[in-house]
């Protein structure tokens, strides 16, 4: 059946890619391609394998470097230049995004999954609302269940629905970005994608998807196709009956960034792999330097040793690799979370991926196993200002955190040889022992020279801020 | 005997290459090899004038006289590294600003022989400070961290470039560090020397004042010239490897359409 058209009728244009050029590599991928996507569009773009689709969808979301052009997003009558070929970026307007791989982590349930795509786009649904949608999709009675322990199927109607469900519950026009939607789709939830995808051209938000199936791309009113490089456009033939979908509900603000915050903390809580993974080689540490030097007497060596070894089980927890990177390497999650929260995503994962909090109960358990034959009243003077350089430690767990998903934004991240990069905290750290060896000796003094222990301690924290900022902001320039 | 359709296709390839650049990509090799050769032939002329012919030092102002020979490879190695670093660098950013496939072919080179030249440094370096200043590694020596660091930022890009599938996204982040590199170390390291002060002292001063036979001067300027011929002859090397990588990759892209007919 065809739906009603709107042939003639002027579209007010929700994005638009203009004249950009993306390489793979030395090869060009995409060249001078411009498209429009429309208020109430379907728009299928079809073409071989490698042909570019996928590489046009990540381009529209504005996760893809260009090479030339711009991506534009309009936004209640505001032109948004989301990325551009000389490196500026912004973060877009509210939308529904499925990536190809789904861009969920299996930590999430299902229900929590569908609330962060709403969130993030400013939408803040209710239970109910959720189960509602989950019904739709027959995901209701695995709610609570998580990501990780659903079919492929289901995941897949999972990731689909939350690419859908930011259009569908919000009152504005909004851009709705598909990738391969039907892979791994039944008949019965194909049929139901379908149907969604005309009732969302209906309430005038645009739809671009990125398909091989005929069939899909026969709900569509344009087709694109891709061929060496170069696009060219037909008319489609907008079949499908439009489903009847949920009414929309008032938003908010879009909270990209808080709700990335809150998301990955929920993550740790549970399961808290991140804690663990740095508590356990810290206390190790601990318990081996007590090992072996227990038959020293420290206090007659340089206390740059003590304070070495007191320093060193923090250390090894803040420069450990992230759970969180895993977690974002998960199914292109953290793609999904640099589209919907554009540059900002970065700096914020930077902070909430780090060991923000175990720098400092790990130094002074450190303490307190290591210092037994020091004397008790530099024990306390030590005990009363430790809290100092573990604090500045916090800043260089985050600057570790920053280089480790510089990395990750390698796509085999996993082969890359991270370490070799976090040579550069051994100096933060050498500071440090330096400060806690002063403390030892002449107790805290306030004095502001270079050899002070405050000072000392400002340079590790400015040295750490300093590789934290070129990590953070090169890649993203 | 009739060609196969991808025979007929490489050899037309060939010709196109040749019709292209007017020669053979055997022949640019050809060259490199031989200032290559001719490089380590120099290198190893330097080494032997090093311990035999070059003077021995004044042992009242030295630790280990006879270990300071070391420098006439430790030097230039350290040059040829600084070179390879300012390639790196300044391709990282050509590629940055420009998205210059010749500023990404910079960063290839620049940190395979940042590698080659810093491992040199590094390793050299140690050997002669534990006979000279009793210790083999100094956190608060600049120059010793600042090469240590960015060898091992350069094993990092060598290691990933070989390990990751070529990208833009990729290039974006490999590109992304051998800036880091290059622009963090040196402040750092330049930072925590002057809030650290362990080094043992300036080991050799090159000027006149300080008495520096300048018979080690000569033998230390002709290792100077071995190591650039030598690198020279690498970045050519390298640089035609990396075309005969692209030629092969384009040819087997070639082939997959073939086999797609």
């Amino acid at each position: 059946m065809t739906a009603p058209c709107r042939p003639n009728m002027p579209i007010s244009p929700l994005a638009q890619v203009k004249g950009i050029e993306v390489h793979r590599g030395a090869s060009k991928v995409l060249e001078g391609a411009s498209v429009n996507l429309g208020a109430g569009e379907v728009v299928s773009v079809m073409g071989d394998n490698g042909s570019g689709k996928t590489t046009l969808i990540e381009a529209f979301a504005g996760i893809l470097p260009l090479r030339s052009g711009e991506v534009i997003w309009h936004e209640r009558g505001e032109s948004i230049l989301v990325r551009d070929s000389d490196g500026r970026r912004n973060p877009p307007p509210p939308m529904g995004l499925t990536l190809q791989k789904g861009g969920i982590s299996g930590e999430e349930t299902v229900s929590e999954r569908l609330a962060v795509s709403l969130s993030v786009a400013g939408i803040h649904s209710h239970e109910g609302q959720i189960a509602d949608l989950l019904g739709y999709w027959g995901l209701r009675h695995r709610s609570e269940d998580r990501v990780a322990h659903l079919s492929g199927g289901l995941r897949r109607r999972l990731s689909i629905l939350c690419g859908l469900a930011p259009a569908v519950l919000s009152e504005t026009p909004r851009v709705v970005l598909l990738d391969e939607p039907s892979e791994g789709l039944d008949d019965s939830a194909k049929e139901t994608l379908k149907g969604w995808i005309r009732a969302l051209s209906s309430r005038n938000h645009g739809i671009l998807v990125a398909t091989h199936d005929k069939d899909l791309s026969s709900c569509a009113d344009r087709i694109l196709t891709i061929e060496d490089r170069i696009l060219s456009e037909s008319t489609g033939e907008s079949l499908g009956e439009p489903s009847q979908l949920p009414e929309p509900v008032q938003s908010s603000e879009q909270r990209a960034i808080s709700s990335l915050i809150r998301w990955s903390i929920r993550m740790e809580l549970r399961n808290p792999i991140e804690t663990v993974g740095r508590a356990t080689p810290a206390i190790v540490a601990i318990l081996l330097s007590y090992a072996l030097m227990m038959d020293y007497d420290l206090q007659s060596h340089d206390s740059r040793l003590l304070a070495a070894l007191v320093l060193a089980p923090a250390f090894i927890a803040s420069i450990s690799s992230p759970a969180l990177v895993s977690r974002l390497s998960e199914s292109d999650c953290g793609r999904w979370w640099d589209a919907v929260s554009g540059p900002m995503a970065r700096p914020a994962f930077s902070i909430s991926g780090a060991s923000i909090l175990l720098p400092i109960p790990v130094t002074y358990l450190s303490w307190l196993v290591l210092s037994g034959s020091v004397d008790e009243q530099v024990s306390s003077e030590v005990l009363t200002w430790l809290w100092i350089p573990a604090l500045a430690m916090m800043d260089l767990a985050i600057a570790s955190t920053a280089l480790h998903l510089l990395v990750s934004d390698l796509s085999r991240s996993s082969a890359a040889p991270a370490p070799l990069l976090l040579v550069v905290m051994v100096w933060p750290f050498l500071e440090l022992t330096d400060a806690l060896s002063s403390i030892i000796d002449n107790g805290m003094t306030w004095g502001l020279s270079i050899h002070d222990p405050l000072v000392t301690c400002i340079v590790a924290s400015l040295l750490s801020a300093l590789v934290w900022l070129s990590a953070v902001l090169i890649p993203d320039y | 005997m009739a060609l196969s359709s991808v025979d007929s296709r490489l050899l037309t390839n060939s010709i196109h290459h040749y019709v292209v650049f007017r020669r053979p990509v055997s022949d640019f090799r050809d060259s490199a090899v031989i200032i290559t050769l001719v490089g380590l032939l120099c290198a190893a002329i330097t080494a032997f004038l090093g311990f035999f012919q070059a003077p021995l030092v004044n042992p009242d102002s030295w630790n280990a006289p006879g270990a300071y020979r070391i420098i006439y490879w430790h030097v230039p190695f350290a040059w040829s590294s600084f070179l390879s670093f300012c390639l790196l660098f300044l391709g990282a950013v050509s590629w940055y600003v420009k998205r210059s496939e010749r500023g990404w072919r910079m960063v290839v080179i620049g940190s395979e022989l940042g590698l080659l030249f810093g491992l040199g440094v590094v390793i050299s370096g140690p050997i002669w400070g534990s006979v000279e200043w009793g210790v083999p590694w100094d956190w608060g020596d600049v120059r010793l961290n600042t090469y240590a660091l960015l060898t091992s930022v350069a094993l990092f890009l060598v290691m990933s470039l070989r390990s990751q599938p070529d990208g833009e996204e990729t290039r974006d982040t490999l590109a992304a560090v051998g800036l880091f590199g290059f622009i963090l170390v040196p402040i750092t390291a330049a930072a925590t020397t002057i809030w650290r002060n362990r080094h043992p002292g300036v080991i050799l001063r090159e000027s006149e004042e300080t008495g520096v036979d300048p018979e080690i001067l000569q033998v230390m300027g002709f290792g100077a010239i071995s190591f650039m011929i030598l690198f020279i002859g690498l970045v050519l090397l390298n640089y035609s490897i990396y075309n005969l990588r692209v030629e092969l990759e384009s040819l087997n892209r070639e082939i997959d359409k073939e086999g797609m007919k």
